[in-house]
């Protein structure tokens, strides 16, 4: 399964505040409530934390969830099924906001145009 | 969520204080400052999409009289922003909207007051503005350019607005922003004939809230912090009270920074200081965004979710950040 951005959500991750939740996070120290990645979906806005914000940024219509589960799992040193749990769960919550969707095949990585 | 953005999602920018109307209401009829060149404007452009700047909003005068608006827009389009206009659309033909769809606007937001061409026209002191909306709003959806449609509630119409939505629905807006009278510029000299009693916004609100909750097809958007008066609260809003100065500046036709452009306040220049600094040290800004329950406020059970209401219009009216907003209704 391969989740794809909706392109109408325009976003961006938050400089200096990226930073400083890997800082936090690398610390051991709490980083989960810092907003790092803002999202403007049909004039809402919206935050994601760091957790959510490496999986957002993984998400190009290409990376399947496993891929991206065990980027993240490898990331913040979680469990393969922990990770794996945590991503579905996170992708549906936000493909019912309709910021996400699913096909079951990656688009196709290669370069459309053709050499003459 | 700690929200605390690294630069505003939004830059308010008057990229000309001209315009060819004399609205009772505007804010910015009496700005009589000069505009930055082309080259200035360019290099606006640079500085706030390297501050990550998501959506920059042409707004003050009629954008469409600046002569280099569409280069403009294509070089800030390129650069990864989202541009946005208001416009009258009086001069919104088919070979702008044709220019407007090739520059690449994300959406265009025109001026309509009422479904009545009388009471529009009226409003806007232009005669025949209304047809000339309407018609630059068609053209805009027949190119496909995302429209929305743009109000102020005030006196002239704050009984009118189901007819307005449905006008705007027709139109095919995705959006109707209902914006609420501000007394700033030329509706600071107007006040008395243009806006509501705190009463009769409580009274706008209870009956245009239901409407948003029950329209279908078109988003109904008021942005105005005493909404959470009703216990409504703006969904994907992510801040209390006013959004100025915490995701939103406005930046004045001379490069000037203000909070919004309902508070004639400087703050800044775009082109002199540091724009990132601004966003992060003014005192200004700091104050508007932990602002203190003055007035009535104090011990108002509201106060957390409202924050004292629109700063603009407290700093209009009492000419303090932390006075109570005077479209509040309670506790009067």
């Amino acid at each position: 399964m391969v989740p794809k951005r909706n392109p109408e959500v325009v976003w961006r991750l938050e400089k200096g505040i990226h930073e400083m939740a890997w800082d936090k996070a690398r610390k051991d120290e709490e980083y989960e409530d810092l907003g790092v990645l803002t999202l403007m979906v049909k004039g809402s806005i919206h935050q994601l934390n760091l957790v959510g914000a490496e999986i957002w940024t993984r998400i190009n219509g290409i990376n399947s969830v496993e891929k991206i589960a065990a980027e993240i799992g490898a990331l913040f040193g979680w469990e393969a099924v922990e990770a794996h749990d945590a991503i579905i769960e996170f992708l549906k919550g936000i493909a019912e906001r309709g910021w996400v969707e699913f096909s079951e095949k990656a688009a196709p990585a290669s370069p459309k145009w053709k050499g003459h | 969520m700690l929200t605390h953005l690294a630069s505003p999602v939004t830059v308010n920018w008057g990229i000309t204080a001209r315009c060819n109307f004399v609205c009772s209401h505007c804010f910015s009829r009496l700005d009589r400052s000069p505009e930055l060149s082309g080259d200035d404007a360019r290099r606006v452009v640079d500085i706030l999409a390297a501050q990550g700047v998501m959506f920059l909003n042409y707004g003050t005068g009629e954008p469409l009289l600046r002569g280099d608006l569409f280069p403009l827009t294509e070089y800030a389009v390129g650069k990864g922003m989202k541009v946005t206009m208001n416009s009258n659309g009086s001069l919104i033909g088919p070979a702008a909207a044709d220019r407007i769809r090739e520059a690449g606007f994300h959406s265009v937001g025109i001026s309509i007051d009422s479904a009545d061409p009388g009471t529009h026209d009226g409003f806007r002191r232009m005669p025949g503005s209304f047809e000339k909306a309407v018609g630059a709003a068609r053209l805009l959806r027949q190119r496909g350019i995302p429209l929305s449609v743009s109000s102020v509630v005030c006196r002239v119409n704050h009984r009118d607005f189901p007819a307005l939505v449905s006008l705007a629905k027709e139109l095919g807006a995705h959006t109707i922003d209902l914006h609420n009278f501000k007394c700033s510029g030329m509706g600071g000299l107007n006040k008395e004939r243009l806006d509501l009693s705190p009463e009769e916004w409580k009274g706008f609100y209870e009956a245009a809230v239901p409407l948003r909750r029950s329209e279908k097809g078109i988003d109904i958007a008021f942005d105005d912090p005493i909404l959470s008066l009703l216990g409504e609260e703006e969904q994907g809003k992510l801040v209390a009270g006013s959004v100025c100065g915490k995701l939103s500046l406005y930046i004045r036709p001379d490069g000037e920074i203000t909070p919004c452009g309902f508070i004639p306040v400087t703050i800044g220049h775009i082109l002199k200081d540091d724009f990132g600094k601004v966003w992060n040290d003014s005192k200004v800004l700091a104050h508007l965004r932990t602002k203190a329950a003055a007035g009535k406020c104090g011990g108002c059970a509201k106060f957390s979710s409202c924050l004292g209401g629109c700063t603009a219009r407290a700093y209009a009216v009492h000419g303090a950040w932390d006075a109570p907003d005077p479209h509040c209704w309670l506790g009067d």
